[in-house]
């Protein structure tokens, strides 16, 4: 068999081999370099859709807990004006008993004070019948016999109205 | 782990099958096609069909075209194999492996080419595996593609086209005036240089894998005379066998087939991206685009106002 010289040109040779350094770039590009850059896009998307829900979610998470932290805060808040507001009620309350139960206690006394004096002079008058009573027996037993009874009623009577008098 | 199905696996072994096959093809053509031994043999690419009547010169089938087409073939199911059940989560070494290489493609086309050029890569890698591949094939005692000079010239015309249309991005009267630089008298300079690149290109290519191959012949069969003038004197078989081959030649083709091979596709492809890279007027380029633009939006403009 016939062989080529070492250096021979032969253009349609040349051509040829221009043809399949083309082909050979288009299996590259369609049979390994696509199908590759597919997969990578892919995982990047894939990747990127992933890092986009974890910020998401973190700032989802943050939010929360500002969210959180802030109604903590308010509630110490509002803990705190509830407590006030419990004392102030209770004191406001406390000082109303306390009013009212001395406003009953005077009103008893002076109940109690009334019932007193009229109890006192009651007595008084108790007594004072008493004593003319006393006074008049012992009056008619000392001067039964030397007085007429009517005038010596009289002398007592009139004694006791001055010392009743008097006393008043 | 996942067992694969069994139709998976069927077509990684075709898909290997087909990796090998053209090898096992090229080998038996070389076979088939070469006659017993004559000696030292330092010659081209064997003929195995002419198309005589062709315009201009006729058109020659040899080995470089037919081993080509075979790696081509051994390539595409290569690519295959590598790309046969891919997936976004990736769980296998042949996916890491292949991500690995692209990536890397992907890296040294953006290092020396830049963002623009970043559709190259599928080229500058095709011209790397067909490259490394046709020289590597000598290491089966085939006839390597790269050592015919059709087959390199026929790259270094594609490229030399990609340079031009690079170059003429900026409107030809650009691409002229670009030979008159720095001088007018240059310009006949500047014409021999833009012709000469891709001869040597081609011809930096086929003379290391050529030189190669002839190194290698001339030294074996000097290692077979100095064994014979050595040795001679051993009775009888002993005498007659050329101890003296044994082992150096491996170390010759070690660095002329395996290093030199994949140096030299090395060298085209960074070559080639040089080149292309430094054809394209970036600046000028954007400037005239930003101006269109500036242009059509006057127009624009005008219109309006009409």
């Amino acid at each position: 068999m016939q062989t080529l010289d070492v250096i021979s040109v032969n253009l349609w040779q040349i051509l040829i081999s221009l043809l399949n350094l083309l082909l050979l770039f288009l299996i590259f590009k369609h049979f390994l370099f696509k199908p590759v850059r597919n997969v990578l896009k892919k995982r990047q998307d894939e990747l990127d859709s992933k890092y986009a829900k974890a910020d998401e979610t973190q700032a989802i998470a943050d939010e929360n807990k500002a969210a959180w932290e802030e109604k903590l805060l308010t509630a110490d808040k509002e803990a705190d004006t509830i407590l006030e507001k419990a004392t102030e009620n209770a004191k406001y309350r406390g000082d109303k008993i306390i009013e009212e139960a001395k406003q009953q206690a005077d009103s008893i006394i002076k109940v109690a004070e009334a019932e007193a004096m009229l109890e006192r002079r009651k007595a008084k008058e108790d007594i004072k019948k008493e004593i003319v009573e006393v006074s008049g027996v012992l009056a008619e037993k000392m001067l039964e016999r030397e007085i007429n009874k009517d005038d010596h009623r009289a002398i007592i009577d009139s004694v006791i109205e001055e010392i009743g008098e008097g006393d008043d | 782990m996942k067992t694969k199905s069994r139709l998976f696996v069927a077509l990684d072994v075709l898909l290997i099958i087909m990796m090998i096959l053209p090898l096992a093809v090229a080998i038996g053509i070389k076979v088939l096609i070469t006659p017993p031994s004559e000696g030292i043999n330092i010659a081209g690419a064997r003929i195995i069909y002419t198309f005589d009547n062709m315009p201009i010169q006729p058109l020659v089938i040899t080995e470089s075209q037919v081993n080509s087409w075979l790696i081509i073939i051994s390539i595409f199911s290569l690519c295959l194999y590598f790309t046969h059940g891919i997936k976004v989560k990736a769980d296998t070494k042949r996916q890491h492996a292949l991500e690995w290489i692209v990536e890397k493609c992907d890296g040294l086309v953006g290092q020396n080419m830049g963002e623009y050029f970043a559709a190259f890569s599928p080229f500058i890698a095709s011209i790397i595996a067909l490259s490394a591949f046709s020289s590597l094939m000598c290491l089966f005692g085939l006839f390597p593609p790269t050592s015919d000079i059709n087959i390199v010239g026929g790259w270094a015309l594609l490229v030399f086209i990609l340079i031009t249309y690079y170059k003429l991005k900026c409107g030809p009267w650009h691409y002229i005036k670009g030979f008159a630089e720095p001088i007018v008298i240059l310009a006949p300079m500047n014409l021999i240089s833009e012709i000469a690149t891709p001869v040597s290109m081609a011809f930096r290519h086929y003379g290391n894998v050529l030189s190669g191959t002839v190194i290698s012949v001339l030294v074996t069969t000097g290692l077979q005379g100095l064994s014979n003038i050595l040795l001679g004197w051993l009775p009888g078989f002993l005498g007659e066998f050329p101890f003296l081959q044994i082992g150096i030649p491996a170390v010759l083709s070690a660095y002329f087939d395996v290093f030199s091979s994949c140096l030299q596709a090395y060298i085209f492809a960074m070559l080639t991206m040089m080149y292309v890279s430094g054809a394209f007027p970036a600046e000028d380029y954007f400037k005239r685009k930003e101006k269109k633009k500036n242009k059509k939006i006057t127009t624009k403009e005008k219109l309006e106002v009409i």
